[in-house]
């Protein structure tokens, strides 16, 4: 094995850039240059962590920030579960539909905020409406895709043994499809995160990560700001993660890629 | 179908769509600032762009755009060769990489005002980021994705560097980036047009929030409008590229 | 032996469970405009707990006959009766074994094949007991809970044949069940096939490439020409079963089968059969 494959040296090798970062800002705190108020030293942000953990800001602010990811990624997705399935299952509903569909998408999701924002102001209205927004756009073309391209001759052995048509749906269609629209939901769940934080940043208000964020840009308090960055990261990873696994779980009757 | 008749059912759902909002801001149903018809959007639009304030919005973000995609695709496609190409640079680089990928480039807008202010550098340096991220995967994935027969031909008659990446890597690589390009690029936009929002004093996202702020929703769907098909004409200009690009490949 | 070439003409037919009569059958498909018959006339008459063998070249409408005689293709013209009554659309009196044994990917075995009884009148506990009646008489005792990917192909279509069988339908249709297995497989699924016919006692009709196979587990083999399909001349297996491959009379018979579907009125035929174990699919 080469030195570099070694699993000790692999860990070296990782922890390599991100210390020399850390010794790199640590160095830009202590020289106190123009912007030395953003080189928070590391200290400082330790016990920020400490501190924010302690008075249960960093708990409720994960609370809210989750809880309106999730909110709006059941809704959005089971949504786009519903127009997915009808477009695929009816051809005047795809026609329809799908042009709205996609010109709508065009719009860069944030954009909608000022819209949404004079219709329903700064509330958790709008955040919501745009997660769930984010989380929809994937989810139809999953559920879309994956319903149509379930083989015909699945549907066949469907009429042969004569299934009900909520059979063929509940027996064929659905698990048939079952990987596209789980490609889409994990999709949804990557993007209906991402729009959360993003609205909890552009929209100041109420409680959440990125509204703490936000908070503490205007106070300069870049200490606050890489707790909150590093928790999104942890948190962000650990909803993919989850759903890796369940998707995983639920697709076990797949025959394992080499 | 025909072509004609296609065309007819992917525009007609929008017609229709066009003459209910014209229908049901016309009944007064809804108050000035819920609803606006869209002949007064396309008046406002029309005014915008006369006097040249469309014209200047759209020029400085795309202006924007392309400098922080460049910049950022440049150093993605780079970054990400050399994670393919190099197994130290690999370890040295890839946990890092994936660590900062599982932040949504969004969360990174406080601590960058915070570093560098809220002028153009800033908003450059996001675009660059957000297209960096995307690009740099493609990148990966695509010179990862690469036969081992061919770079082992490529050792077998001792290629030196340059014709090793222009002769082989690129060809063969070009579809997968291509594909993480126009992801950057729609990406980059995206966060352009949220950047724009928070802090900015030009720029179709700025436009939008003006709007926003005084009440013209009619300023705000003008943007929305231009904002869509920006992301629309870059979308489909790249895939036009790609598709292109693939005749050489079976379908 | 006899090899006779009597046509079995409509009505004469027996009743019983599984007689299957099909009178006129024609069935024409319509491509751009253009017309393409693909059976033509068809008339056989199917004895209950026969078990009958289809063979001919390529496009001479065999899949199509089944297809119609399942009820999954009902645009014809024609009569098809099984035991007196008129077929329209598909039946679970009917099953039917594709080439590809269509087992869905994602439900277990047990769950694949009990699929057939679950608009059926039996309780849960029933449907279990006939499901694994039903695997134990294909051999798969102890595969309830595999996933057809981790089933061999012959696996996997010894399951699709349980699954057809698991209603105990009066007639059961094969499309050329077998094709997909390779030669050593094919030989042990087909002792299987004949000794589950002599058990079940299922009236079966076959679809084949391959002559060996036909005439070695069929009653009489039905020999098709195309374009457009017609039946040539059926021809009589009068042989006890259960048989050894070996029978001289089996490899005369096919050798004869053979050579009429490959000999050619003048020049190359298009009904040219090619040798039914090197095919390419």
């Amino acid at each position: 094995m080469r030195p570099i494959d070694r699993p000790a040296v692999r860990i070296i090798a990782a922890l390599l850039a991100p210390v020399a970062v850390l010794i790199w800002w640590q160095a830009q705190s202590a020289a106190g240059g123009a912007r030395a108020l953003a080189f928070v030293p590391l200290q400082d942000v330790g016990a920020s962590l400490v501190e924010m953990a302690a008075s249960g800001l960093l708990a409720a602010d994960t609370l809210a920030t989750v809880s309106r990811a999730v909110t709006g990624l059941l809704f959005g997705s089971m949504a786009g579960i519903l127009v997915g399935a009808a477009m695929a299952m009816s051809p005047i509903v795809d026609r329809i539909v799908g042009p709205l569909y996609h010109s709508v998408r065009q719009v860069p999701l944030l954009g909608w905020l000022p819209l949404i924002g004079l219709w329903l102001g700064n509330g958790d209205g709008a955040k919501l409406l745009i997660v769930g927004l984010a989380a929809f756009y994937p989810t139809v073309l999953g559920s879309y895709e994956g319903l149509r391209q379930v083989e015909r001759r699945y549907l066949e052995v469907g009429v042969l043994l004569g299934f009900t048509p909520l059979q063929h749906f509940t027996k064929v269609l659905l698990p048939g499809g079952l990987p596209l629209i789980l490609t889409g939901i994990a999709q949804a769940i990557a993007f209906a995160w991402i729009a959360t934080i993003g609205t909890e940043i552009l929209l100041g208000a109420g409680a959440g990560l990125g509204a703490t964020m936000s908070h503490a840009q205007a106070q300069q308090r870049m200490d606050v700001i890489l707790v909150a960055i590093v928790a999104t990261g942890l948190l962000g990873f650990t909803l993919n993660h989850l759903f890796a696994r369940l998707r995983q779980h639920l697709l076990r009757w797949q025959a394992a890629i080499a | 179908m025909t072509r004609a008749s296609s065309l007819i059912a992917g525009v007609g759902p929008l017609l229709l769509i066009l003459l209910l909002w014209q229908w049901a801001s016309a009944s007064g149903l809804f108050p000035p600032q819920v609803l606006v018809a869209p002949a007064d959007v396309a008046a406002t639009l029309a005014d915008l762009i006369a006097r040249g304030e469309l014209g200047v919005h759209l020029a400085t973000s795309l202006k924007r755009l392309i400098a922080g995609f460049l910049a950022g695709a440049a150093l993605g496609l780079a970054f990400g060769t050399g994670l393919a190409l190099s197994r130290t640079f690999e370890a040295l680089f890839a946990p890092m990489f994936q660590a900062l990928r599982q932040v949504p480039v969004l969360a990174f807008l406080p601590m960058l005002v915070l570093l560098l202010g809220i002028e153009e550098g800033f908003k450059i340096v996001v675009v660059a980021i957000a297209a960096f991220f995307p690009v740099a995967l493609a990148a990966f994935d695509g010179v990862r994705g690469l036969p081992r027969s061919y770079l082992e031909v490529a050792r077998l008659y001792r290629t030196p560097l340059v014709p090793l990446l222009g002769r082989i890597l690129l060809p063969a690589t070009i579809p997968p980036i291509l594909t993480g390009l126009r992801l950057g690029l729609t990406r980059a936009w995206l966060v352009l047009v949220a950047c724009e929002l928070l802090a900015a004093d030009s720029g179709v996202g700025q436009m939008m929030e003006m709007g926003r702020q005084m009440f013209r929703i009619d300023v705000v769907l003008a943007g929305v409008l231009v904002s869509g098909l920006v992301g629309f004409t870059l979308d489909r200009g790249v895939k036009l590229i790609e598709r292109r690009q693939l005749r050489w490949k079976a379908a | 032996m006899n090899v006779s070439t009597r046509v079995e003409a409509a009505g004469e037919a027996r009743s019983g469970p599984g007689a299957l009569t099909i009178s006129g059958l024609s069935r024409t498909f319509r491509i751009d405009g253009r017309e393409l018959p693909v059976l033509q006339g068809i008339d056989l008459s199917v004895r209950p707990g026969e078990f009958v063998s289809i063979v001919g070249p390529s496009g001479c409408g065999k899949s199509t006959l089944l297809r119609l005689i399942a009820g999954l293709d009902t645009d014809f013209s024609g009569e098809i009766r099984l035991d007196g009554k008129r077929i329209t659309g598909t039946g679970l009196e009917r099953g039917l074994v594709f080439q590809d044994h269509r087992l869905f990917p994602w439900m277990t075995l047990e769950e694949n094949v009990g699929l057939a009884l679950l608009n059926g009148t039996l309780d849960q506990a029933r449907r279990k007991a006939v499901v694994e009646d039903h695997l134990a008489l294909v051999n798969l005792t102890g595969f309830e809970k595999a996933y057809p990917h981790q089933l061999s192909g012959g696996m996997a279509q010894r399951a699709a044949i349980a699954r057809a069988l698991v209603t105990e339908p009066t007639l059961l249709l094969l499309d050329e069940p077998l094709g997909a297995l390779d030669a050593l497989t094919r030989v042990h699924v087909q002792r299987e096939l004949q000794r589950i016919w002599m058990q079940q006692g299922s009236t079966m009709i076959m679809v084949t490439h391959d002559v060996e196979e036909a005439v070695y587990l069929g009653d009489r083999v039905v020999i098709m020409d195309a374009r457009p399909g017609r039946i040539r001349r059926i021809v009589d297996v009068d042989l006890p079963h259960p048989r050894k491959r070996s029978l001289p009379q089996l490899h005369r018979l096919r050798d004869q089968i053979l050579d009429e579907l490959t000999r050619t009125p003048e020049g190359p035929s298009e009904n040219l059969v090619p040798f039914p174990s090197r095919e390419a699919r």
